[in-house]
């Protein structure tokens, strides 16, 4: 049996990753993500839903032959298109709650 | 096997420049991948044109493949590559790409490469990959811890060759989850090889679409539909909650689309819980009898209300 947790340390992740503490600083430092706790990096520790965020950026990043500042831009973008999805799907939910077909 | 022609993947010709197959790759890439694209052929079409880029890619390995091309790409019955075949192809930086490479790259080129999916090296092993599923969770289900049972793929290698095993989970949703958050379970991902660890599983948390409720952040919308005389005179109305029925008044000469907030009766917060809005919406009756027709045309007269009084057009 194997707990349900929703964070991840920075030792794991570059673990898992195959990345170092400097890459996650970096990505940090651009933005990409904020460490859930932990004062200095080696502390650190992301939600797993960051972390997501953080290996999309890796695989974006290395896949197309990206630097920080445009995997930054990038990471940004999309989320602010997921988050619009949300919405525009929740808001269209709500009219058609209102709204009746003839 | 399949004999892959890395150049019609590119959509190249056999005598391209570099940087023309680069440029093809690269457009290909945008294109495909799959955290761009959400189509689900996407991530299949990504791998071949990053393998195809690969080889491509490198000068030693594009000389090799054009040799195994001329010795006989389309080979009635499969492809198999010349009995003393070895690569000789070393791999260097240039090995960006860290994915399922196809059995076809692997006979050709593998051996010398790293060639399990983003598996990491440790001493003694690969670490098993990290799987995502999707994870739907009923608004319901968020309210309180939830036990579920899950059934998921995971790949092995059993006798040396990629195939995939089914594996059934209790786990428990903790109470609060929300859309988009991932679930960690340590080490239920695919097995490590050697000794090392086991990959972890990650629950990707997709709210259902809830029949009567819309998710807004922590809050919950719930419409409610209204008589025009429980709008017009008020009302006390019972309204279901995700935890039981609770008892609402609406106020005399309430409008259609007012929103009332009954605090804590949303989802779950770190601490506490969202509101549930109660959205009203004036339903009309279908007019049964003359009766009633007559009891509308009586209040017509009376009320001499003009909804749209404001428009130009009445004026």
């Amino acid at each position: 049996m194997s707990r349900s947790i929703l964070h991840i340390t920075v030792h794991e992740l570059c673990e898992h990753e195959g990345i170092s503490e400097q890459q996650v600083v970096t990505i940090v430092e651009h933005g990409i993500a904020r460490p859930l706790r932990g004062r200095s990096a080696r502390d650190w520790e992301f939600d797993t839903a960051t972390a997501g965020w953080m290996q999309k950026a890796l695989r974006l990043r290395r896949d197309l032959e990206l630097d920080w500042i445009a995997t930054a831009m990038l990471i940004d973008l999309l989320q602010q298109r997921d988050q619009l999805r949300t919405e525009n799907q929740r808001l269209r939910q709500q009219l058609q709650r209102f709204l009746m077909a003839d | 096997m399949e004999f892959k022609d890395y150049y019609k993947i590119l959509g190249v010709e056999p005598d391209a420049e570099k940087a023309d197959i680069k440029s093809a790759y690269r457009k290909l890439a945008r294109k495909h991948h799959p955290d761009l694209n959400p189509e689900p052929e996407a991530e299949a079409r990504f791998k071949e044109v990053a393998e195809a880029w690969e080889v491509l890619g490198n000068a030693e390995r594009r000389a090799e493949f054009d040799e195994l091309r001329r010795y006989g790409g389309a080979q009635p019955g499969g492809f198999q590559p010349p009995p003393d075949w070895q690569s000789r192809a070393t791999t260097g930086e240039e090995t960006h790409f860290r994915g399922d490479f196809s059995d076809f790259f692997e006979s050709v080129f593998g051996g010398g490469f790293e060639s399990a999916a983003g598996r990491s090296q440790t001493r003694g092993g690969l670490r098993g990959q990290d799987i995502e599923i999707e994870m739907p969770v009923f608004l319901e289900e968020t309210i309180e811890d939830t036990r579920k049972p899950i059934q998921y793929e995971l790949p092995v290698v059993e006798d040396g060759r990629r195939t995939t095993r089914r594996k059934s989970l209790k786990v428990t949703i903790p109470a609060g989850v929300a859309e988009g958050e991932r679930i960690r379970l340590k080490g239920q991902g695919a097995p490590g090889l050697g000794d090392a660890p086991d990959g972890d599983l990650y629950l990707h948390i997709r709210l259902v679409p809830h029949p009567l409720y819309d998710v807004e952040g922590h809050d919950l919308l719930l419409t409610v539909p209204l008589a025009p005389w429980e709008a017009a005179l008020g009302a006390k109305i019972t309204v279901p909650t995700l935890d039981g029925k609770i008892s609402l008044t609406v106020a005399p000469g309430s409008q259609s689309g007012r929103k009332l907030r009954i605090r804590g009766k949303g989802l779950h917060r770190k601490p506490g819980r969202g509101d549930l809005f109660a959205v009203l919406k004036v339903v009309m009756p279908e007019i049964a009898n003359d009766n009633t027709h007559r009891l509308w045309q009586e209040l017509s007269d009376e009320a001499a209300f003009d909804p749209r009084a404001a428009w130009e057009v009445n004026a």
